[in-house]
């Protein structure tokens, strides 16, 4: 921008104060924004093992587990999914259940008496499923 | 003076802006604040081999705790009384079972309860759920069990020993004395299965002792006991036999019926690359083969169950017929482009 002479450019007070004001709204509206998607983002995969919470993972943070008892299952979570990608179980029907995402969704072997439960604080549009 | 007028005039603007701002994030957050009961879920995957589930509200994980142990308590109950693999300290379907051609057995009053009603599923749907065809669904069930457990050496049931075993199928050969509370097998070979039945008449049985406003499902079979808090119904989601975990062929408002679905994914194994599944034609001796799945809406879980089996197993026109009659709201499955519906089901799916 070309400067012309005789246009005061300097800042003053008021300049100073718009400036603040431009970026207390900017953060405010991050922090609302932030709020609202974290909500979904907050989601956990949640495992029980005979009836009993043993292990909490984060839905959107990828890593994989054993998960021991009778047999074991390995479950994965990969971008915001979840599935029982190997299984030593007779069947093998938690691994044929495929990948789950969203809350309320489950992964249950039967065998290993495992189930794995996506948890969280948003309120679904489907409350259960049935297959 | 006048310069922080300026100031304030600049400024003024913006600070609405703010302020309209949070107050956006305020309101939108109240009518969820209302709210004050939580959601809460348990599983247990130690009842009728299937995972049962209990969803309901409740201010703590306490108070709900104490809802669903007696809810178990109820089903584990039920679980032993209407076993056919296992013995307990209590005489069960088992025994009666093993008692077949030798003497009757005295049971508690709910497995007499459970046999009539089975004797009266019997009769309203034609004989296509038949408990007393247990000697058929026990060859199924081995050579299932043997095929999962060693899939390379899988294999259908001995052709012969279906036929054999389908002359022992009578049900008038179960004979019920409500006055001595006993049951007697006739036949000696007749086995009773009540697996059609069982899941869906023990989830009424416990639903209608259970408290307002949860929902229960044991394997599936799924049942209402009221509305969420503020009267809002309960979202049923209907999992498409084909996609993966996410998709549904319908979503349903419940309130206070129950929903089971017959569907010939849920339970099977592979011989030869063609799957066999659990449902078996009481005709034929072989799976059903007309649909993929069929869901059975009504009030009674028990009713419900009988009916979905039934169903899956007759052409639409029967089962149409049979449903309606009993007040129930069907939906059958061909494949993924043909659905259909009863009359009235259609009000009840959530667009």
């Amino acid at each position: 921008m070309v400067k012309k002479k005789g246009m005061r450019l300097s800042f003053c007070k008021g300049d100073m104060l718009v400036i603040f004001f431009v970026t207390m709204l900017a953060v405010l509206i991050g922090v609302v924004f932030l709020i609202w998607t974290g909500r979904d983002r907050g989601n956990t995969v949640v495992v029980y093992r005979e009836g009993k919470k043993v292990q909490e993972l984060p839905l959107y943070v990828d890593g994989e587990i054993l998960i021991e008892n009778s047999y074991t299952n390995k479950l994965v979570v990969k971008q915001g999914k979840a599935a029982i990608v190997e299984s030593d179980c007779p069947g093998m029907d938690c691994v044929h259940s495929g990948w789950i995402q969203g809350k309320g969704r489950s992964l249950v072997c039967l065998p290993n008496r495992v189930e794995i439960r996506i948890e969280g604080e948003e309120e679904s549009e489907v409350d259960f499923i049935v297959r | 003076m006048l310069r922080g007028k300026e100031i304030l005039q600049k400024i003024m603007p913006l600070v609405l802006a703010a302020v309209l701002m949070t107050g956006c994030g305020v309101f939108y957050e109240k009518p969820e604040a209302r709210v004050e009961k939580k959601q809460y879920q348990a599983s247990f995957l130690t009842l009728f081999d299937t995972v049962t589930t209990i969803l309901g509200y409740a201010d703590t994980e306490e108070e709900f705790e104490k809802v669903t142990d007696d809810i178990y308590a109820d089903l584990e109950k039920y679980h032993k009384l209407f076993d056919i693999y296992n013995d307990y300290e209590i005489n069960n379907i088992k025994t009666i079972n093993d008692q077949a051609g030798i003497a009757p057995v005295e049971v508690d009053k709910e497995i007499i309860e459970l046999l009539l009603d089975c004797k009266e599923y019997y009769k309203l749907t034609g004989g296509k759920v038949n408990v007393a065809m247990g000697s058929v669904l026990n060859l199924w069930h081995e050579a299932r069990e043997d095929g999962i457990n060693n899939p390379l050496a899988a294999s259908l049931p001995d052709e012969v020993a279906l036929k054999e075993a389908a002359l022992h199928c009578n049900i008038d050969n179960v004979v019920i004395d409500e006055t001595a509370s006993t049951v007697y097998i006739k036949d000696s070979k007749l086995r009773l299965d009540v697996g059609a039945i069982a899941k869906g008449w023990a989830t009424e049985k416990v639903c209608r002792e259970a408290p307002e406003g949860l929902l229960v499902s044991v394997g599936g079979n799924v049942r209402a006991t009221g509305p969420k808090p503020q009267d809002i119904s309960w979202v049923v989601g209907i999992q498409s036999p084909w996609g993966d975990n996410s998709e549904y062929v319908h979503t349903l408002y419940v309130n206070r019926e129950s929903v089971v679905t017959s569907g010939d994914y849920q339970r099977y194994y592979t011989v030869d690359g063609e799957n066999y599944h659990h449902l078996i034609d009481p005709e034929t001796l072989y799976p059903g083969k007309q649909w993929k799945a069929v869901s059975v809406i009504c009030e009674d879980s028990g009713l419900a169950d009988a009916l979905s089996t039934a169903l899956f197993l007759l052409p639409k026109e029967e089962g149409e017929k049979i449903a309606k009659k009993h007040n129930a709201l069907a939906m059958w499955i061909a494949s993924e482009e043909e659905i259909y519906y009863s009359d009235g089901l259609e009000k009840i799916i959530k667009r």
